[in-house]
């Protein structure tokens, strides 16, 4: 059996994302998957127990029907941080090796989920590199790049790593189309003489980047006014009108791919996004449109939603999607096995592990 | 075209009601003040209706009666029903009073598509849905529910909101104003504007055409039309929606996006439409139109019982641009002949405040016989000796008869009422201000201007169509809709100068690019997030050797970190340091309704404060890109002050028409501006040193 815990020096660096496109690319070669996210962080209910968002999305994308509390044996709530800050004993370590031997049975291998980013989780004795030395597996670092500075936080993560674990190798991710040259011709090849192993390069994406307008609707409890037949389009950018119809006109056209959240009193702007052609129209403070605006809504088959909640915190709320959406459509989940591999050198992280693949 | 919608032998009202108070009564009401019209009620719940026998459905109607026109007026959700058995009954033209259609929402916009819809199928001519109706005075139709009938006149209006119809309506009762057609736009589902102005057109009845607008419906196919239309026939609009908060308004009564006010004005001034203000101006334009002919140029004699009000008659054509005519001798001596001593016989001509109607009738006779004479304001003010009814008798036989356009102005309240009903009877207007008058004479002098002017065509700027084809294409293909200075290549394939520069990747890039171009130069930062440079440091100037352009590399690289941490920095470009120019913007917005719009202003910081810009839709002739130029009040700037050199204002214009040529043959561009374009001293051309556009990758 093989494993590999899979860590980021960040939140949100698409450590879900790789472990899922991993799994499934595995899968494919007939191999047994396993799959674990030991400290569950977003914690759910599910069926009347919790457990945490990310791995239960996972489990059911990969097939995988280890029961839950295996595969997330520890929830990060507010008591296992007080209890640990107090110093009550709470066996950590053991539920975890536990449930690690009962997903590893009859596996071929298992993708270890880290926890927000590589430090966390310290306090109570489970940072990913912790979790990685006491399970005694290699890591795997995916690190967002959009920055030289990122190459910072590569080489304190491999400090932090230490002795601890071994570090098969990262994987740098959501790097600017525009950096392309300087990544490949520079950055990978110093890294690769600190003897960082680069196991691939992938670009930012736009598919994955966005949202759903369904999964904005549900967000934002929002009322559906106009096109409920056409939800399933992918949201890339939101706009904010609340500018002068005539500057309005200027942002959007920059940026037709997007959301545009105004006030339900703002005809000249909802014209201009639906003249535009924008992909749905958010309009907060719960105020209605005219009938005119919501017919030539209509006519041009764009959504228009209507939102509760004033125009900031609408804002607030669709920005936290937009960029962090979670990976449940089959279109997001294909676009991810396709760019792993196309940019990863799979056969190199299977060597690490140990494991041969087909080819 | 549309002969049987304004001159119908047989109407059918569909809808029709015989209860008081109900639309289906009142158009029935009306249309029965035409006694020789035919006219079939439809009602499924009635067979006889105010005497008439009335139809339960169109079908029933027998054969023998054809039926011209059909008025609907029953519920939205029932009138495709209505228009499809209209058109199995054979009907061509319907008008649709009711309401409920897409100004009323989702469902009412469903309603109209499907009422479109029939009316292509069975090649039916539509007006409304949504509007007050017609009247055409020459038929002697009121095909409408308005509670006044028309005068008879000649001036066509139409009007795109059926409150403003019922305003105009009643006013012009009021005043006396007559009208040969009166058109409720509606929703303009089928027929629009355009319909209409080739409709007045060729209407031996109309004379003047006069309309309320909020949109229009095809901006470029409207400015073809009242270009041509123009030629043969005023055309007066008052386009509401101007401002911000009026073009809120419009979105929401009518679910259109406003075009900007300034694509309005420069597509109206390009075909010679005349915009009016209110429909107070609408009115005092049309009735001028309606009964002066056309001054042939624009010096004014002033005819005055008042000082005073000369004065401000003078002062108006001032600011007007009217000239205050200088007499022939004659005119001065004939003028002596007869009026007192203290009377001004030079231009504003005082006859003084006890003037009597022969001494008026005198002045304006020897004035409009002036040759340096183009038009006449007439003005009386109510002094104790004057006699304003016998003014006003005397007078309109002159007015009616001269050569030269005429406008009164009786002012003041209760003592000129009686003239001015005396004038009205005569069908002459008066204007209630010295400045009204004066604004409705200015009207009359651009109309004569643009009757006799030809626009011509604009001509075509050669240019490599296929790069910026391949440009445009390998963008697309690139999913890039803002481009900057990395993209100024586009320029070059329409022959537009742009200036020596290199791209540089990084510092070491930067430094051999200055050494081999020569010093000085400007370095700018390449990066798609940012659009204005300077305000996050992202401009150099004047870089004379290489450790400044080593230091101005990498204070700028800091500076636009700390600015913009996430901004994309392909490297910066380093262009030939200009000097000795002036610069100017050159640039294009794509409007809604008119499509490309030009753009040309002063360049510099203060231009976006100062708003001192001029505008034309493209594509624009060479006389229209001149008048660009020179309409901008800072036009000395260019052309050269106080001994400073003129720039070379020739290479502004021809870089205007290949822009103009370029987003023509792009519509693509969604926008384009060239900032600044550096203009050299007269001879000596232009540079494009930076551009920004956007493309349109929707399709």
């Amino acid at each position: 059996m093989a494993s590999i815990m899979i860590s980021s020096s960040e939140e949100f660096s698409g450590k879900s994302s790789l472990c899922m496109g991993l799994g499934k690319i595995f899968k494919e070669n007939g191999l047994k998957i396993g799959y674990m996210k030991p400290v569950g962080n977003i914690l759910i209910d599910v069926d009347g127990s919790l457990t945490d968002e990310d791995s239960e999305g996972i489990k059911n994308l990969l097939g995988i029907d280890d029961p839950a509390k295996y595969v997330t044996p520890i929830h990060l709530t507010d008591s296992l941080i007080d209890d640990a800050l107090r110093g009550v004993e709470k066996d950590l370590e053991m539920r975890l090796s536990d449930a690690y031997s009962e997903i590893s049975k009859d596996k071929d291998v298992v993708f270890v989920e880290g926890t927000g980013w590589i430090g966390g989780g310290s306090l109570y004795g489970l940072s990913d590199p912790d979790v990685a030395s006491k399970l005694g597996i290699p890591m795997l670092l995916v690190a967002r790049f959009n920055s030289v500075s990122a190459v910072d936080r590569i080489l304190c993560d491999v400090r932090i790593i230490g002795d601890k674990a071994k570090l098969s190798g990262i994987v740098l991710n959501e790097v600017p189309q525009s950096m392309e040259d300087r990544v490949t011709e520079i950055i990978v090849p110093f890294l690769e003489r600190k003897g960082i192993k680069v196991f691939g390069v992938i670009y930012e994406d736009h598919t994955l980047r966005s949202v759903f307008i369904s999964e904005i609707v549900e967000d934002l409890h929002a009322e559906v006014l106009v096109a409920p037949d056409k939800l399933d389009q992918l949201v890339e950018h939101y706009l904010v009108g609340a500018m002068e119809a005539s500057s309005a006109i200027k942002y959007i056209r920059r940026q037709p791919n997007s959301a545009v959240i105004t006030g339900g009193d703002r005809a000249d702007i909802q014209m201009a996004a639906i003249d535009s052609k924008v992909k749905c129209l958010i309009l907060s403070g719960n105020m209605r449109p005219s009938g005119a605006v919501l017919a030539s809504a209509e006519e041009a088959g764009i959504p228009v939603i209507l939102a509760r909640g004033d125009t900031m915190n609408t804002i607030e709320r669709v920005e936290k999607l937009i960029g962090h959406a979670h990976i449940k459509q089959q279109v997001k989940i294909d676009r991810i096995t396709e760019l792993l591999k196309n940019h990863l050198d799979i056969p190199a992280i299977a060597e690490e592990m140990g494991v041969k693949l087909k080819e | 075209m549309l002969e049987k919608m304004f001159n119908p032998d047989s109407v059918a009202v569909i809808g029709a009601s015989r209860k008081e108070g109900k639309v289906g009564r009142a158009v029935l009401d009306n249309l029965m003040q035409n006694s020789k019209l035919k006219i079939i009620p439809i009602n499924p719940k009635s067979d006889e209706i105010l005497g008439l026998p009335c139809y339960h459905n169109i079908l029933d109607v027998p054969e023998s009666i054809k039926v011209d026109l059909a008025i609907i007026v029953v519920p939205a959700k029932l009138v495709p029903g209505s228009i499809d058995e209209c058109g199995q009954a054979g009907v061509k033209n319907i008008i649709i009073i009711s309401a409920g259609f897409k100004e009323a929402g989702i469902e009412g916009a469903r309603l109209e598509r499907e009422c479109i819809a029939l009316c292509e199928k069975y090649g039916i001519k539509l007006i409304g849905p949504n509007c007050l109706g017609i009247i055409d005075t020459a038929s002697g139709l009121n095909a409408s529910f308005a509670p006044n009938m028309a005068y008879k006149g000649n001036i066509a209006m139409m009007s795109q909101s059926g409150a403003i119809c019922s305003v105009t309506l009643d006013w012009a009762e009021r005043i006396g104003v007559g009208f040969s057609k009166f058109i409720s736009l509606g929703n303009k589902a089928v027929l629009s504007e355009n319909d209409f102005l080739q409709l007045f057109e060729n209407d031996s009845s109309t004379a003047v055409i006069a309309a309320y607008l909020e949109g229009v419906k095809e901006g470029p196919e409207f400015i073809k039309i009242a270009e041509r239309v123009s030629h043969s026939k005023p055309i007066v609009v008052v386009k509401s929606g101007r401002t911000a908060v009026g073009s809120k308004a419009v979105s929401s009564h009518t679910g259109t996006l406003a075009g900007s006010d300034a694509a309005y004005n420069a597509a109206f001034k390009q075909s010679g439409v005349l915009r009016a203000d209110s429909i107070e101006e609408m009115l005092d334009y049309s009735r001028a139109f309606s009964v002066c002919p056309l001054p042939k140029g624009r010096n004014i004699a002033i005819i005055t019982n008042a000082g005073g009000l000369g004065i401000l008659a003078a002062d108006a054509c001032y600011y007007a641009g009217l000239t205050i005519a200088s007499f022939e001798e004659k005119t001065v001596e004939r003028l002596r002949e007869k009026l007192p001593p203290a009377a001004n016989f030079y231009d504003p001509v005082d006859v003084l405040g006890d003037a009597s109607p022969d001494l008026y009738e005198y002045a304006l006779d020897v004035v409009q016989d002036d040759a340096n004479v183009d038009g006449i304001l007439l003005l009386v003010s109510p002094q104790s000796t004057t006699d304003v009814p016998g003014i006003a008798e005397k007078i309109a036989t002159t007015i009616k008869g001269s050569k030269k356009p005429i406008l009164c102005n009786f002012a003041g309240g209760t003592r000129i009422a009686l003239g001015e009903d005396i004038l009205s009877k005569h069908g002459i207007p008066n204007y209630s201000s010295a400045e009204r008058a004066v604004a409705s004479m200015d009207a009359l002098c651009t109309y004569y201007k643009i009757k006799n002017h030809k626009r011509g065509d604009p001509e075509e700027m050669p240019a490599d169509r296929e790069y910026a084809r391949s440009f445009i294409e390998s963008a697309s293909k690139n999913k890039r809709r803002v481009h900057g200075l990395e993209s100024m290549d586009i320029l070059k394939a329409y022959d537009i100068p742009v200036v020596d520069a290199r791209v540089a990747k990084d510092l070491h890039e930067a430094v051999e690019a200055a050494e081999d171009m020569g010093y000085p130069v400007v370095m700018k930062i390449l990066s798609p997030d940012i659009s204005h440079k300077s305000d996050v440091g992202g401009i150099r100037l004047n870089l004379k050797h290489a450790d400044e352009v080593e230091r101005a590399y990498n204070s700028m690289m800091s500076d636009v970190r700390h600015y913009m941490p996430d901004a994309i920095i392909t490297g910066v470009q380093l262009q030939k340091m200009m000097s000795g120019g002036k610069e100017v913007i050159i640039g294009m917005d794509r409007d809604p309704q008119f499509g490309p719009l030009l753009m040309f202003g002063l360049g510099g910081t203060y231009v976006e404060f100062l708003k001192d810009v001029s505008f034309a839709v493209a594509p624009v002739t060479r006389e229209e890109a001149k008048h660009m130029v020179s309409s901008i009040k800072t036009y000395p700037l260019i052309a050269g002050v106080r001994g400073e050199a003129a720039s070379d204002i020739d290479s502004i214009i021809q870089t205007l028409l290949k822009v103009s040529q370029l987003v023509t043959d792009f519509p693509e561009i969604l926008e384009f501006e060239i900032n600044p374009l550096m203009v050299m001293p007269e001879g000596q051309g232009c540079v494009a040193m930076d551009i920004r556009f956007t493309l349109n990758l929707n399709e």
